[in-house]
């Protein structure tokens, strides 16, 4: 035991003084500090204007109005001049200067009933993007449904009483705190834990996998193996970087609570939540800022005391699990660079296990989400994502009994390999030969 | 009580056999030569008594005792494949390696700093690593090696890459340490260095040892009753009609002669023939051509 603490103590020491860890620690927090000001500043840059000019020859639209963008990038001008006659005056180039950029043209033969014989045709000489385009052809849908409207002789108060949609309060019974808002909430924490111990699975068990090929590679192994057994070393390396790891994590939630406050003084105002959407009133997929904030509220919602233990356990569940199978391969592979394929079986589950979590966010009583988060290679980023959403507590005991079982028996295996690969030079090791030193007496 | 003693010991990798039955045992203070061509199952018997790999079946007694993983902090073993880790300081690398082997800390550092002095390379202790070249790390190996005073030390190849300044500090420390009432474990394939060093050798092959005994009891017992005679003036041609001549150069003859009192016999028989004899020397046969002829003798 004394001596996988002195082993800890070198991981550890060595590679948090080490440059590199020190300028990851300072850059993530400034990256992502670089993330959410590059967003600000990306949400609140000016985008073109366009003006299009509303040529309508079926005159059925005299009467209907069309609204400009609220973000000031469309506007609508009704025209009496004739198509041809714009169309060649509209700019031949991007940048010349002309009153309109572009021509919604109504024909003559607009007939309300069949509307898309002959179509309504968008003349532009400036490509639209997406959200143009979308917000252009919603534009136009809403003036043939106002035209309908208006030939049913229903007035203006109905129509917009009939566009006024209900929205359903959804609450758990088992819950009363659990207010609107409280899935999408549940939702994003989900998220940012799963994922959160998806990337330290690859970043850590990668730096593990890395140390192993260094000892192996410069031979110190035999060195050391004289001294210790193969087993307090792979415990050593492994709770050494899981301990690194660790630091890394609680520095980079200090400086992003600082960064955040900072950034905040700094931009102050336009540093909140933008809507996601941009565009106007375009509510396909987008959030209102109505919904983020119910979103915000409910995070103080979240069965945090829950979140606090079982969070840390299924890290470290996860990290003793992954870590010790890449020690195992860093200890076949060694110097031979071009072994990457024996990573496969490792580097497969953790994605598996990510894109589950994804599945799961949508649906927390999928059986998929269940089985997710019972067995031992998905449960640490699964039942990550879906602790906000209480699991039972029987399933969370299944799971971390599992868990715990599951990062005995991989690491007994990798001890295995790891005690015979570190030691093996110049052959290439193939899973037939791992399996067989995962059954080789001593 | 021999200090370290191997009793029938087996190791098998598959199908092939890296040490089949082998026994000896290692006496307390001398130097021990562990020889043989390169894959003869040195690396494997060696990694045996550093608790590195297991027998299969055998024992090992270290004191008389069974080896367990305890005895290991009194062995200092130097890998023929040895290596450092680059970014760590030389200080804190040596301490590290001292530490393992049972050292505190404190004690590490203080036989670190003893060590370094002793070679006048003080200022090696914060140096990196990876700062050092071939010759001065292999100097830190051998400190790293030493460093907790074991009474067992293990060479595997402690020569190869020495530069000869290196060979000559390192071969002295050997001896030192030797007076000292150590015991070493010198595994080498090149011949001639054992000669220099070693008091007692054992020769394995394929797994199998086919040899032991004292260096000098050896070339006794593998002596051929060869002869080099070196002369003045002529040589006496009816006598050399007598005798088995094997090699003739001007000045000097190499006989071999088996009758009794081989040597007395031989030189009367010179100086009766009225032969000027320069110097006279009975041919020993050297490690090396023990070691052809018993491995080629094993195919």
């Amino acid at each position: 035991m004394n001596k996988i603490w002195i082993i800890i103590q070198r991981e550890y020491i060595t590679r948090v003084k080490r440059k590199s860890f020190i300028i990851t620690t300072l850059l993530a927090p400034l990256g992502f500090f670089a993330l959410i000001a590059g967003s600000v500043l990306i949400s609140t840059y000016p985008q073109g204007r366009t003006d299009v000019a509303i040529v309508d020859e079926s005159g059925l639209f005299k009467d209907i109005s069309f609204a400009d963008a609220e973000d000031q990038t469309v506007y609508f001008h009704k025209v009496d001049d004739k198509y041809d006659q714009l169309a060649t005056s509209l700019p031949k180039d991007k940048g010349e200067n002309k009153k309109y950029s572009a021509i919604v043209y109504i024909p003559a033969g607009f007939n309300i009933n069949n509307p898309n014989n002959p179509v309504i045709a968008y003349r532009y000489v400036e490509r639209p993007g997406v959200m143009k385009k979308q917000f252009i052809n919603d534009r136009m849908n809403e003036a043939v449904d106002k035209l309908r409207m208006k030939m049913l002789n229903i007035n203006e108060d109905v129509q917009k009483q009939m566009q006024t949609k209900t929205q359903l309060d959804f609450s758990s019974l088992e819950d009363i705190t659990e207010k609107k808002g409280y899935t999408e909430a549940a939702g994003i924490a989900g998220m940012v834990m799963g994922f959160a111990i998806y990337i330290s699975l690859f970043f850590y068990g990668t730096m593990i996998m890395k140390g192993v090929q260094e000892e192996k590679t410069n031979r110190i192994v035999e060195v050391l193996t004289s001294s210790v057994k193969p087993f307090q070393l792979l415990m050593g390396k492994i709770i050494g970087v899981g301990a690194v790891g660790l630091t890394q994590f609680i520095l980079w939630i200090v400086l992003i609570f600082g960064v955040n406050i900072v950034a905040g003084v700094i931009f102050g105002a336009a540093f909140h939540p933008q809507p996601m959407g941009g565009m106007g009133n375009v509510p396909a997929g987008g959030m209102d800022a109505d919904e983020m904030q119910l979103i915000v509220n409910n995070i103080s919602t979240l069965p945090f005391t829950q979140i606090m233990i079982f969070f840390p356990i299924y890290f470290l569940g996860g990290f003793l699990l992954y870590g010790s199978l890449f020690a195992a391969i860093g200890a076949a592979i060694g110097e031979d660079g071009d072994q990457q394929s024996l990573m496969i079986p490792v580097t497969v589950p953790i994605i598996i296990s990510i894109l589950i979590a994804v599945n799961v966010i949508n649906n927390p009583d999928s059986s998929l989400g269940f089985w997710g988060s019972i067995i031992p290679f998905t449960s640490p980023v699964v039942m990550s994502a879906l602790l906000p959403f209480r699991p039972v507590w029987w399933q969370i005991a299944l799971s971390l009994g599992l868990l715990i079982g599951g990062f005995i028996l991989t690491t007994y295996i990798a001890a295995k390999i790891y005690r015979i690969g570190i030691l093996m030079y110049g052959k290439k090791i193939t899973f037939k030969e791992m399996v067989r030193w995962i059954f080789a007496r001593n | 009580m021999p200090l370290l003693s191997l009793q029938h010991i087996i190791k098998q990798y598959g199908a092939y056999r890296a040490s089949d039955d082998v026994s000896f045992n290692i006496p307390k203070g001398k130097i021990f030569g562990l020889l043989g061509p390169n894959g003869a199952g040195k690396t494997t018997l060696i990694r045996m008594i550093t608790r590195i790999l297991y027998p299969d079946s055998g024992n090992i007694l270290f004191n008389g005792e069974q080896l367990t993983d305890k005895h290991t902090e009194n062995i200092g073993y130097m890998p023929e494949e040895r290596g450092l880790y680059k970014k760590m300081k030389v200080g804190e690398h040596l301490i590290y390696l001292g530490r393992l082997k049972g050292l505190s800390n404190a004690q590490a550092k203080e036989n670190v700093l003893a060590w370094l002095k002793k070679f006048e390379i003080e200022n090696w202790y914060n140096k990196h690593v990876e700062e050092l070249s071939k010759g001065m790390s292999q100097k830190v190996q051998f400190i790293a090696t030493v460093l907790h005073n074991p009474q067992l030390l293990i060479l595997d190849e402690p020569f190869s890459g020495l530069d000869p300044i290196n060979s000559k500090l390192i071969e002295e420390e050997i001896r030192a340490m030797s007076r000292e009432g150590k015991t070493i474990i010198f595994s080498t394939h090149r011949m001639e260095q054992v000669e220099e060093i070693c008091d007692e050798i054992v020769l394995v092959n394929k797994g199998r040892k086919i040899l032991e005994g004292e260096v000098k009891e050896l070339k006794q017992r593998f002596k051929q009753n060869k002869f080099r005679i070196a002369y003045n003036g002529e040589m006496n041609n009816a006598l050399l009609n007598n005798l088995n001549v094997i090699e003739r150069n001007p000045g000097e003859i190499v006989v071999k002669f088996e009758e009794e009192h081989r040597g007395n016999s031989l030189l009367k028989l010179f100086v009766e023939q009225g032969t000027e004899v320069s110097s006279f020397n009975e041919l020993l046969p050297s490690i090396n051509e023990i070691f052809i002829r018993k491995v080629n003798s094993e195919w």
